[in-house]
């Protein structure tokens, strides 16, 4: 008898730790500077040196990123500490989806990292809920240089006129293509092409060179469609309105139907998801829909020379879709000891050229001025090619999407499904639309309460 | 030791020498993880469950709402609910019989069975981890090593198994059965446990080996069986890191695991009180059954010492 209590309680301790589980296991490194462990061993030996240079200062950044952006900035991150010998800097990074899953958590936690990566889409949920600090005393009394920042730039973090967001870059949507490829079809592709010329071209490429094409189903994606329908897509969620919605899943329709698009098996497997792994990397597709600042480490994923042009739009579109979006910013945690040296090298991170040329837009265009054009010659061609690109957007971009409301994750995750279920045929493009919108705004009403 | 019964009042160091104190600092260290990491979190996401908790925010109390939704309007929460079944009902029952098989092979004492042992015992310890799941991964891929194989051996095939909603999960179900190594173990001390002498007795009487499989082997094994089955089922109930690396839940949410979909709720859409009453329903369900396994093994599960 003795034998089944002791497993009874056994299983029980085991059942218990179902609930007590919720560690994730996101890739994450976190790497301590090697200069800082210098100078504390010359410390111990000699006080009056670090007396001389301050009281020790302890960071700690967070950021999602791909390879590129964490060697570059752990680079910068090592070149401050050794300006700033008492200052010393823990980073932190993960992929994006991993990121705010982590965030949240830590956020629960109260001890969110000094310097927060914060995203456009993420901003208003964090500041709603008091995890920011206001910069705008910083940037007032000078901590923060703003003087060759355009104010726009300023405003794009700012929610009822106080500054919670420092951006890091500016950023546009973006269709990735190969272009040895499309040579070898004896395709051009346009500047800015319209839906249907993409699918009649990728019909050509499947032809001649049986290169699949990728048509994105997600939530950027139906943003775009709404934007060219003249209206914003969590507006028409909010109002229940299928319009935009009908239109975008008939496109998906369409290209899933086609033999010239990658079939739905082999999109799950190779998962777009991550710059790694997208389909253009292994030339399962010619093309690939991304943001412009990971074009260079798609680039650099696939090995090879890659072109870009504007995400497409819908041929009878009135408005013009294309939008410029702050990349990503710096935020300063609520709960940091220590905001106004956080502010610091929130300064010296936008504001320096010599970090500036380590980083080399990789968040994309700098914000001040005078670094893009002191940073200009450093770049190589690939770089030089957003730059162009985000340039001649700029040009004709309408302004951006108000940020998104709270319940966005999970809408975008609906949407994910919801083409997910189109494209393994259960259901029409108009089914799915309305029940999508059907969902997507019961979330949003939930996400509001 | 008999003491008198009006011994004089002990000293401190003298209470502090009886052994069960002693006893009791032993396992103090555990004492103190079990409360503030496994018995506390677990009452406090009780509380969770009954409020919407967006993390950000301080919670709200909306009683059982959360329980109310999870079976009224959640089609995903059945799915991932049937899914871990599915997945549990193969796994575990598959994965036991290859460890079985394997420790009846390896229970003969030969030169080399410590390093065998040590090999299959191998994929149990790294199985779980992250860079197995994504050598998993790459494995199973339309161009990956496993159709690479077919192919060399004459089976043309080309089919993305990870993409799949028929297969996607068998390739999750086959790794877990790989990861047979630590029931393995289990089997094979159970194994050596059988007195020599019944088998001895059967041979003497004529049975052949299947009959002295499963007329001596199996019903003396059951006690370890039991174990092991409870213990594998909980685990499959509990798998998280081969869904969430190697295929997201994708396609279809064909591979979406219970615990990955509690995961997303708290932490991907925020919504940790809901998150939380999943996690308790898992955990009553779990019981439950453990419960029900517990009952049933009057009827099969055979322990010498009782009889």
């Amino acid at each position: 008898m003795k034998r089944k209590v002791m497993a009874l309680s056994m299983a029980a301790v085991m059942a218990a730790s179902l609930t007590a589980c919720g560690g994730a296991s996101s890739t994450s490194t976190t790497a301590a500077s090697g200069d800082s462990s210098t100078s504390t061993t010359a410390a111990s030996g000699d006080t009056t040196t670090a007396a001389a240079s301050g009281d020790q200062v302890n960071l700690k950044i967070c950021w999602w990123g791909n390879q590129i952006r964490n060697d570059v900035t752990k680079k910068a991150v090592d070149l401050y500490m050794s300006q700033n010998p008492n200052v010393k800097i823990d980073i932190e990074f993960t992929d994006w989806s991993g990121y705010w899953d982590k965030l949240s958590a830590m956020a629960a936690g109260g001890n969110l990292p000094d310097i927060i990566q914060m995203d456009y889409s993420y901003l208003n949920q964090y500041q709603k809920s008091s995890q920011l600090a206001d910069l705008t005393p910083y940037l007032e009394d000078g901590t923060i240089d703003h003087s060759k920042i355009p104010d726009s730039i300023i405003e794009s973090g700012s929610i009822d006129g106080k500054c919670y967001a420092l951006s890091l870059g500016s950023n546009a949507p973006v269709m990735v293509y190969d272009k040895a490829i499309t040579d070898e079809a004896g395709v051009t592709i346009p500047e800015q092409p319209t839906i249907e010329e993409l699918y009649e071209i990728g019909n050509t490429i499947y032809e001649k060179t049986e290169v699949k094409t990728y048509y994105d189903g997600g939530i950027n994606m139906m943003q775009i469609v709404a934007r060219g329908n003249g209206s914003h897509l969590f507006d028409e969620i909010a109002a229940n309105t299928v319009d935009s919605l009908a239109k975008h899943f008939a496109y998906v329709e369409q290209f899933n139907t086609a033999e010239a698009a990658i079939s739905p098996d082999l999109l799950a497997e190779k998962n777009p998801d991550l710059v790694e792994t997208k389909p253009i990397i292994d030339s399962t597709t010619w093309n690939d829909f991304s943001f412009s600042n990971q074009f260079v480490s798609i680039v650099n994923a696939a090995g090879r020379d890659l072109a870009v042009c504007m995400y497409p739009q819908a041929e009878d579109a009135t408005t013009q879709p294309m939008y410029l979006k702050p990349s990503q910013f710096f935020s300063i945690a609520e709960t940091s000891q220590n905001k106004e040296e956080a502010a610091k090298f929130l300064n010296w991170f936008t504001n320096d050229v010599d970090c500036n040329k380590i980083l080399l837009g990789e968040r994309g265009v700098p914000v001040n001025t005078e670094v893009a054009e002191a940073i200009k010659g450093d770049l190589d061609a690939n770089t030089q090619l957003v730059f162009d690109y985000v340039t001649s957007v700029g040009e004709i971009a309408t302004p951006i999407d108000a940020p998104d409301p709270a319940g966005k994750g999970e809408i975008e995750a609906l949407g994910k499904t919801k083409v997910e279920d189109l494209r393994y045929g259960d259901g029409t493009a108009e089914e799915i639309a309305t029940s999508f919108l059907a969902e997507a705004n019961k979330i949003l009403t939930e996400a509001a309460q | 030791m008999s003491k008198p019964t009006n011994a004089p009042k002990k000293t401190l160091a003298q209470k502090l020498n009886q052994e069960n104190i002693a006893g009791y600092i032993f396992i103090l260290p555990f004492i103190i993880g079990f409360l503030a990491f496994l018995a506390l979190p677990m009452l406090m996401s009780f509380g969770f469950s009954f409020t919407r908790y967006n993390i950000l925010e301080s919670p709200t109390f909306i009683g059982i709402q959360n329980y109310i939704e999870m079976f009224t309007n959640d089609a995903k929460f059945l799915k991932s609910f049937g899914v871990t079944l599915y997945y549990a009902f193969f796994s575990v029952p598959l994965r036991l019989i290859m460890a079985l098989l394997v420790a009846m092979l390896l229970v003969k004492s030969t030169k080399l069975s410590g390093f065998y042992r040590a090999v299959y015992y191998l994929p149990s310890i790294i199985g779980s981890s992250v860079a197995v799941a994504i050598l998993w991964k790459r494995m199973w891929a339309s161009d990956g090593v496993i159709n690479a194989l077919l192919n060399a051996i004459g089976i043309p095939c080309d089919l993305a198994w990870l993409g799949r909603q028929d297969t996607a999960i068998w390739t999750l179900i086959i790794l877990a059965v790989w990861q047979f190594g630590s029931s393995m173990l289990i089997f094979l001390s159970g194994l050596k446990q059988i007195p020599v002498s019944l088998y001895e007795s059967a041979t003497v009487d004529g049975a052949n080996g299947i009959q002295r499989f499963f007329k001596i082997t199996l019903p003396m094994l059951t006690p370890t069986i039991f174990f092991n089955l409870i213990n594998q089922l909980i685990n499959g109930f509990m798998a998280f890191t081969q869904s969430y690396i190697i295929t997201q839940g994708k396609p279809r949410d064909s591979t979406l695991f219970y615990t990955v979909y509690m995961y997303q709720n708290s932490f991907t859409y925020n919504k940790l009180g809901y998150g939380c009453a999943l996690a308790w329903f898992m955990t009553l369900f779990v019981a439950l059954l453990t419960l029900i396994l517990f009952k049933t093994q009057n009827k099969w599960v055979y322990y010498e010492s009782e009889r």
